[in-house]
This record gives C-alpha cells, structure tokens and sequence, in this order.
C-alpha cells in the first residue's frame, strides 16, 4: 500500500523495459519462426514435389516405353494374311519375351474380331474370333488413339492395364496388350521420405492405383475425397506446377505435408506425403531452441531491465532519502548523486538549500541560545529572589535571612565578597549582621568599628538614601575610610557598590558588595542588588515585628498566668470571711449563743442560703478560671457511682421536697467501682441535677446511673420546660444561659454546665443532652469506669 | 486523756467558731496562729487533738503536720487537716504530711465536731 516511490518508481521501470525488450524479443522470434516455418515446408514441398515428378517421370517412361514396343510390333506390314499372321506371332512372341510387363498382347481385325493371341497367362489363340467391336479398347484405338484401360486386377492381387493402340498398314486393325503394372508398384513403394513418408498413386477417376500398403489398392479405394486430391485433379487443366503442398489428412487420419505430380498421358496423379510431425522435425528442435533463447533473451532481458531500472532509481532513491532527511531537520546530510545528469544537478540543489537553511537555523540558533542564556539568568535571579522570599518566610531567625540574601546577592552580582548592616538609630552605627565571602580580618574590623552614618559608601548611599558606587577604592577622594581602605588594598578589592535599606524613608540599614576589578558597576547588578535590598528590609522588619509579638505574646501569656493566680488567690480570699459567716450562722442557729428567737432563726436561715449560694457562686468561678488555665487537675481514687449519685440525691433532697418534685435514683444493682476524682464527678452529677430541679417546677426529676462496656452512664432527666435544639449547644459554653425570662429569674452564672462537661471529658467521658421544648431534658454523660492518669487538656 | 485540743489556724474568726463550738461541747481549746508556734505548742501542751489550718503564715499545716508526726513523743496525738478547696490534690498531700483525718473547707462545724468526738470522746 504505503510502498516507498522509489519502489514504485523502479516497479514501473522493470515492467516497461521489460515489455520493450521482452516485446522486441518475442516478436523476432515469432517472425524468425513463421519463416523459417514458410521456409521448411517450402523446402519439404519442393523436395516431395521432385519426388512426385521424379515418380512421374518414370511411370510415364514405363508406359510410354510399353506403347512405343507395341506400336513398334505392329508396323509390320505384309500383304499376304498368313505370312503376317505368322510374322505377328513370331513379333507377339520376341514381345513377350522383351518385355515381362507385357503379360498378353492380341491382335483385333478391323471388324474388332480377335485374330491373334499370344499369352503368358493363359493358351494362346489363332483366329478366335472373338468380338470386341464394342470395347472401348477397340473403338479409341480404331479412332487412332492410344487407349489406356483403367486397373483392374488378376488373381485378385496383381494389377493390371489393357492398352490397345492402332495396328495395321491403315490404321483399321488394334493390337490390345495387357500390362501387368507391378513395375510402376515397385516404383511408387520404392519412395521414401524421411522415415514415415510414401508415395501413392490415382487415377483420373481419383482411385488409388498404387500404394506400399497393397490392401488399400485392392480396396479399390476412392479417393476423390481426399482435400489433397481433389485440389490436384481440380487444378489439373491449368497445368500449374508450381505451389502444389499443402497440409491434409493422410489415408488412414494424422496430418501430412502432400506435394504431387501428374502422369500425363495416363491422367493419373502421383502424390507424396510426409506425417507433419516428421516433417516439421527440425522445425521442432528450431522451436525448441528459438524458445530457449528467447527465455535466455527474456531472463537476460528482466536481468538488464533490473540493472537499468535499479541504476536509474538509485539516483531517485538517493535524491528522495535525502530530500526526506533534509525535510525532517538533518541539514549537515548532503546528498551524493554522481550520475553527471539532471539528477545530480537536482541533488546539487537540494544541497545548496540545505546549506542556506542550515546556515539561517544556525544564525536563528545563536539567538535562541542568547535568549535562553538571558531567560536562564533571568531565572537564576528569580530563583534566588524566591529563595531569599522563602528564607525571609519561612525562618525568623534574621541573621540567617541575611546571610541568605548577602550570598546571593554576591552571587547573583558577580562580585567577590559583600556584606549587610542593620542601622542602630540610638547610636547612629551600622551594625554588620551578615557576610559572604569576606575576609575575617574585614569582619573584625567593622565589628569593632561600625560605620558610622555618612561614613564610607554605605553610609552616603543611607543619607543620600540611593544607591552609591565607588569606581576605585584606592581613589582618596572616592572613598573616604582610610583603615579600611588600607586592608582594601592589601586584600586587592578595588570597587564598590553600596544600596541602602530603607522601609518607607526610615533607616534600616545597608547593603554592600565588593569587587576586585575597579569600575562601575552594569544597571542590572545595581537593579538586582536593590531588589535584594528590598528583601533585606522586609526580613529585618519581620523579624523586629516577631519580636515584638514574641514580646507581647510573653507578656499575655504572664498576665493570663497572673489572672487565673488572682482568680485563685481572690476566691480563697473571699471564701475565707464567708466561711466565718456560715460558720457564725450555724453556730448561732444551733444555739451555742444560747437560744435564738424565732424571727432571729428564719432570718438566720436567709443569710445561711445567700451565704451558701454565695460560696458555689466563688466556687465556679474558680472552677472556671482553673480550666482556663489548665490546672484543674483530678486526684484519681477508687469510688463508688452508686455512692455519688446517693450522696448528690441527699444533698438536693430538700430542695427538691421544698418544690414538691419526686426524685428518683436508679442505680443499676452491679455497678462495678470506678477509679476517677469522686469529688469532681459528684460536682458534675451535682450540677446537673440542682440544674433539673431548679428549672422544672411540676413533676419529677429522675436520676439513672448504669454500667456497660467499662463505661458508666449517667442521666439526669426532669418534666421542665425543654431546651430548643439551638439552645442545646449553647447552654454547654461557659456563662451560657437559655436566653427567657422563666429561666433568667432563676438565677445562676451559666457556668454549672460547662465545668460538668469538662469534669467528665477529662474523665475521658462525652456528656450530651436530648430534649425538646415542652418535653423535659435528659442529660446524659458516659465515662469510664477505670481511668488512669490523664494530660489536662 | 485529755479533752484538750489545739487549734493551729492565722485566721481569728475561724479559731473563734471553733472555739466557741467545741468549748459548748466541753473540749479545752488552745490556740496557735503559727505552724512554728503550734509544733512548739503541741510539745508543751500535749494536746489530745490537733485541728491543723493548711495556709499559715510561715511553714504550711504540711510541714507543722510532717514535723509533730516526725517527734515520737507526739506522734500518736491525732491531726485532722482542713484543707483549702482552692488547691485540689490538698486531701492526697495532707495524708503523705501524715494527718489522721482532713476535712474541705467550707465545713459544717459540727461536721467537724463529729470528727473531733470521734476520735477523742
Ligand atoms: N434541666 C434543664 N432544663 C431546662 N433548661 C436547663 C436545664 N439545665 C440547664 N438548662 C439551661 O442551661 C443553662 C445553663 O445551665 P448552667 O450552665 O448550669 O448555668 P446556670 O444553671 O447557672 O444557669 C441554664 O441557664 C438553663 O437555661
Ligand atoms: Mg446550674
């Protein structure tokens, strides 16, 4: 399909040359073939032809021979009847004696009576007086001619002939021979040509008279038929002789080549024929060798076809290999065609072009490679600047940003050494903070001996607040700080560049790289080293801000130390006098101070309850703030749940009776012994039922405490008034409280919650709550029933 | 034995509640508002009882407490530790000073007393 054209090309070739040549070919050798053929039968039919004359010839000279003998015998003229009567017969005799074709010869009267007969074949006969006045014999010869009989056969083998010709002074009388024709046989089968040919004779009746197979004559055979004879004997008064051949079926079938020849006096035909297999032998073996060599000629022929087509492709191929290496970008390939022809003046061309090409891609090279050089740069800078932005980033540490930005910078800049300052506005000095490259005795020097504002070329590029350069440092009047000057000049740096750090128009400090060569610094360096500067102030003002945060950071985080401690010290401090007065009250009530009056007592009990509430008030407030700061720590111990929900339940036994509400404890009979800060948990269970009971005003508050899986769970339900889904987040955050007014009158911080919760998540617990408003609340928390040393969270 | 016990405690109304409830309930009351004066008089009154406040001026009811215990002359008399609810962990310590008992405060006084009758009747 996807044949590459040269093939195509050579394809096309091979088959034309190969019809030229092999059509050339196979032409000639048709033609040399058709003569040589015309030629061949030409020669057979000549060489039959003679022959057939030759045969001819002879069986004419046989008869005539025979005619002249018995013409001759009777020219014997005696007037006296007997005396030639006898002298016939003693010619008759001497006749048959000559000549042994003559088989009988008699003697006719002019009456066509028989006188005389001399045989061999039967008795011999005087005055017989037969009549033959009606024969043809007699009546052609009385007419004056030589009469010819045809065949006909004795003993029903040997052929036979009666010739009878005139006779006597006046013609009147016939002397009749009978000729035995076994000669003219001999003849006839005596011809031979080649191996398979004969010859054969007919009458002019078109019968077969003589031939080698005798059967065939005695079949009195007609012949007249046959294409051969009956194109001789049609042709026959023409007389032509010449171009008697032709092709036709032999006697017995097969195709022969036939010539024949006529025997004239008789009227008979001589033919010879040849099988056209033997004639045409050597024709054959010239077929034979004309096909050999046109195959030779054909297998030559595609050989040469092959050589010239390749010789006239491969040029082709070459020319289109390299136009196609040209095509995809090869342009050094050149093409070699040395055919001295328009093929190579072709490839010349295509390598001319691929020359110009190779050349304007080689000038296109060059800039591209000075673009990419340029973008390279442009890309190291970038990296470096993102490096610098990642290192002002990412650490804090300034010394490390700087030494960053120094190096690149020097890198970047292509300069030997380079250093940056931080501006000390108290003292007006350049502090060195980083360095890259530069000789430590130069490190020590300005360490010792900070640059001063205005001073050196930092100083200036800082009060002109732009860029300075120094051409050459060894130049007094440029550079004005001998002791570093002096080292300068040992050490070999000769230029300068320094870029001040400002943020907004306030000093930061200054950056500054150094050369060995003297001169001016290019535009770029100066942009890039300023760019860099820019990074440099970024990186001190972070790192001063992160100070400051760290700073500020410090101090919250001591004063919310010192909060939590006021808290602490604050509540304990305000427990204390609580303490005295409940302390007094109970003292009083109970009467140490000896009896107390009713009205004393009920308002002895006001002040016990504000002082009481007063105390659990100071204690979530300590709650909360120790959780804040993370100190609320659990003293973990063996304990009882069934005992913690009892001694919550005996606690608020009375505030519950007061309000007329039942209070249910269900604890499961098997709860197993908890490890865990009893005095915290009995808190949270606390707040979660005083929780109940102060806001449900009818019906009942159960509290259920059961055990599963190592955990315990624990829930607090009551018939309040609900809590709404949205309040069911809230009320768990500290100082949160259902914002209504029924639950606002009952008091409280808002805080019972959150320290509950707290409790049982350092407990390693979850607590929650499901309600509905209108449907009570159920607060519910699970716990483990062993727990071990927690982190406070 | 003695119905004698001492009060080691800085705070004046705390000392007078419990003065007054247990001298109602015929205990002898000595005072100390020191742990230092209260270790010296524990040795010197050899009270049958020792209420110990934990924050005192000076060393704390721990050390007073570890240092009456660490004197063999003194170590069988009973300490009942009251422990501030402002530091938790105060129960677990109070016990390690060696106390025989502690109580939290704010306390029932005569939860107290009950403690006290319990262990010197
Ligand atoms: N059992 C309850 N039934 C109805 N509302 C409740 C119940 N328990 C708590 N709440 C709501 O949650 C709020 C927060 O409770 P809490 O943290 O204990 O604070 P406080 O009890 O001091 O108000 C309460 O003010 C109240 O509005
Ligand atoms: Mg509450």
């Amino acid at each position: 399909m996807n044949r590459p054209a040269g093939r195509r090309l050579f394809g096309k070739y091979v088959v034309v040359l190969l019809l030229l040549v092999g059509g050339v070919l196979l032409l000639s050798s048709a033609l040399d073939l058709y003569f040589s053929y015309q030629e061949t039968k030409a020669a057979l039919v000549r060489i039959e032809r003679e022959q057939a004359v030759a045969a001819a010839a002879r069986i004419e000279q046989f008869v005539q021979d025979i005619e002249r003998q018995v013409r001759w015998t009777t020219q014997a003229a005696f007037d006296d009847p007997v005396a030639a009567q006898e002298q016939r017969e003693i010619d008759y005799l001497r006749l048959l004696r000559n000549i042994p074709a003559i088989a009988e010869i008699s003697h006719l009267d002019a009456s066509g009576k028989e006188r005389l007969r001399v045989s061999r074949l039967g008795l011999d006969a005087i005055g017989s007086q037969e009549d033959h006045s009606r024969a043809p014999k007699f009546l052609e010869a009385r007419a004056g001619k030589t009469y010819f009989s045809p065949v006909y056969f004795r003993n029903e083998s040997e052929p036979y002939m009666t010739v009878a010709v005139p006779a006597g002074e006046y013609g009147v009388e016939v002397t009749v021979a009978e000729v035995t024709l076994k000669a003219i046989w001999d003849v006839v089968s005596r011809i031979r040509i080649g191996q398979a040919g004969y010859a054969y004779v007919v009458d002019s009746l078109g019968r077969l008279v003589a031939h080698p197979d005798i059967s065939l004559v005695l079949q009195k055979r007609d012949l007249s038929a046959l294409p051969q004879v009956r194109a001789a004997r049609g042709r026959r008064p023409a007389g032509g002789e010449e171009d008697v051949g032709m092709i036709a079926a032999g006697l017995q079938g097969g195709r022969f080549l036939t010539a024949h020849a006529p025997i004239a006096p008789l009227g008979w035909l001589v033919f010879v024929e040849q099988p056209l297999g033997e004639a045409f032998a050597p024709l054959q073996a010239s077929i034979v060798r004309s096909i050999i060599l046109f195959a030779l000629g054909l297998a030559l022929s595609v050989l040469a076809s092959v050589l010239l087509a390749r010789r006239m492709v491969a040029p082709i191929r070459t020319l289109q290999a390299g136009a196609a290496r040209i095509g995809a970008g090869d342009l050094t390939h050149r093409i070699q065609v040395r055919t001295g022809d328009e093929l190579e003046t072709l490839g010349d061309e295509f390598n001319r072009t691929a020359a110009r090409l190779q050349e304007s891609y080689a000038g296109l090279e060059q800039k591209v490679e000075a673009r990419t050089r340029e973008l390279t740069d442009a890309l190291e800078q970038l990296k470096a600047l993102a490096d610098v932005s990642r290192a002002v980033g990412s650490t804090l540490d300034l010394e490390t940003v700087l030494d960053t930005i120094v190096a690149r910078a020097v890198e970047l800049s292509a300069t030997s050494s380079g250093v940056i300052y931080e501006y000390d506005e108290a003292t007006g000095a350049f502090h060195l903070k980083g360095s890259h490259r530069l000789e430590e005795e130069v490190v020590e020097v300005l360490r010792a001996t900070p640059i001063l504002l205005g001073e050196g070329a930092v100083g200036k590029a800082v009060a002109a607040r732009a860029p300075i350069q120094v051409a050459d440092i060894l130049d007094e009047r440029e550079y004005d700080v001998a002791r570093i000057r002096a080292i300068f000049e040992r050490l070999g740096y000769r230029s300068v560049l320094a870029v001040p750090l400002l943020l907004e128009q306030r000093i930061m400090g200054g950056l500054v790289v150094w050369r060995q060569a003297p001169g001016r610094f290019a535009p770029e360096v100066v942009n890039l080293v300023q760019t860099l500067a820019a990074q440099s102030v970024l990186a001190i003002h972070n790192a001063r801000l992160f100070r400051e945060i760290e700073d500020k950071g410090r101090q919250l985080e001591s004063a919310s130390k010192h909060k939590s401690q006021f808290l602490a010290n604050m509540s304990h401090e305000l427990r204390t006098p609580l303490n005295a007065i409940l302390g007094y009250t109970k003292l009083i009530t109970n009467n140490i101070y000896g009896e107390v009056p009713g009205k004393i007592r009920d308002v002895l009990g006001r002040v016990d309850q504000s002082g009481r509430h007063l105390l659990s008030l100071i204690n979530d407030v300590l709650d909360v703030s120790k959780i804040e700061a993370g100190q609320l720590v659990l003293s973990l111990g063996e304990y009882s749940m069934k005992e913690v929900v009892h001694t919550v339940a005996t606690a608020v036994e009375a505030l519950a009776a007061e309000k007329k509400l039942s209070l249910k404890i269900m604890a499961a009979p098997d709860l197993p012994r908890g490890r865990g800060d009893e005095r915290r948990l009995t808190q949270a269970v606390l707040n979660l039922v005083s929780n109940a009971i102060k806001f449900t005003d009818v019906g009942e508050v159960t509290v259920q405490a059961t055990a599963s899986d190592g955990s315990f769970l624990v829930s607090v339900s009551d018939t309040g008034p609900g809590i709404s889904p949205a309040d069911q987040q809230r009320i768990f955050e500290e100082f949160q409280q259902v914002d209504s007014s029924s639950t606002r009158k009952k008091g409280g911080t808002g805080l019972g919650l959150s320290i509950a919760r707290r409790i049982v998540e350092l407990h390693g617990g979850r607590m929650w709550v499901d309600s509905a408003p209108g449907e009570g609340s159920t607060f519910s928390f699970t716990l483990p029933v062993r727990v071990e040393r927690r982190e406070a969270r | 034995m003695s119905r004698r016990v001492l009060v080691i405690e800085d705070q004046e109304d705390n000392r007078r509640i419990v003065r007054d409830l247990l001298t109602s309930a015929d205990y002898e009351v000595i005072e100390a508002e020191t742990g230092e004066a209260g270790v010296a008089m524990a040795e010197t009154a050899r009270p049958g009882l020792i209420l110990m406040d934990i924050q005192l001026p000076g060393i704390d009811g721990y050390e007073a407490t570890r240092r009456i215990k660490a004197n063999p002359a003194l170590h069988h008399i009973p300490i009942i530790v009251i422990t501030s609810y402002a530091l938790s962990g105060d129960d677990v310590k109070a016990f390690d000073a060696g106390c025989d008992d502690y109580l939290a405060k704010p306390y029932d006084p005569f939860a107290l007393l009950a403690k006290i009758r319990e262990r010197l009747p």
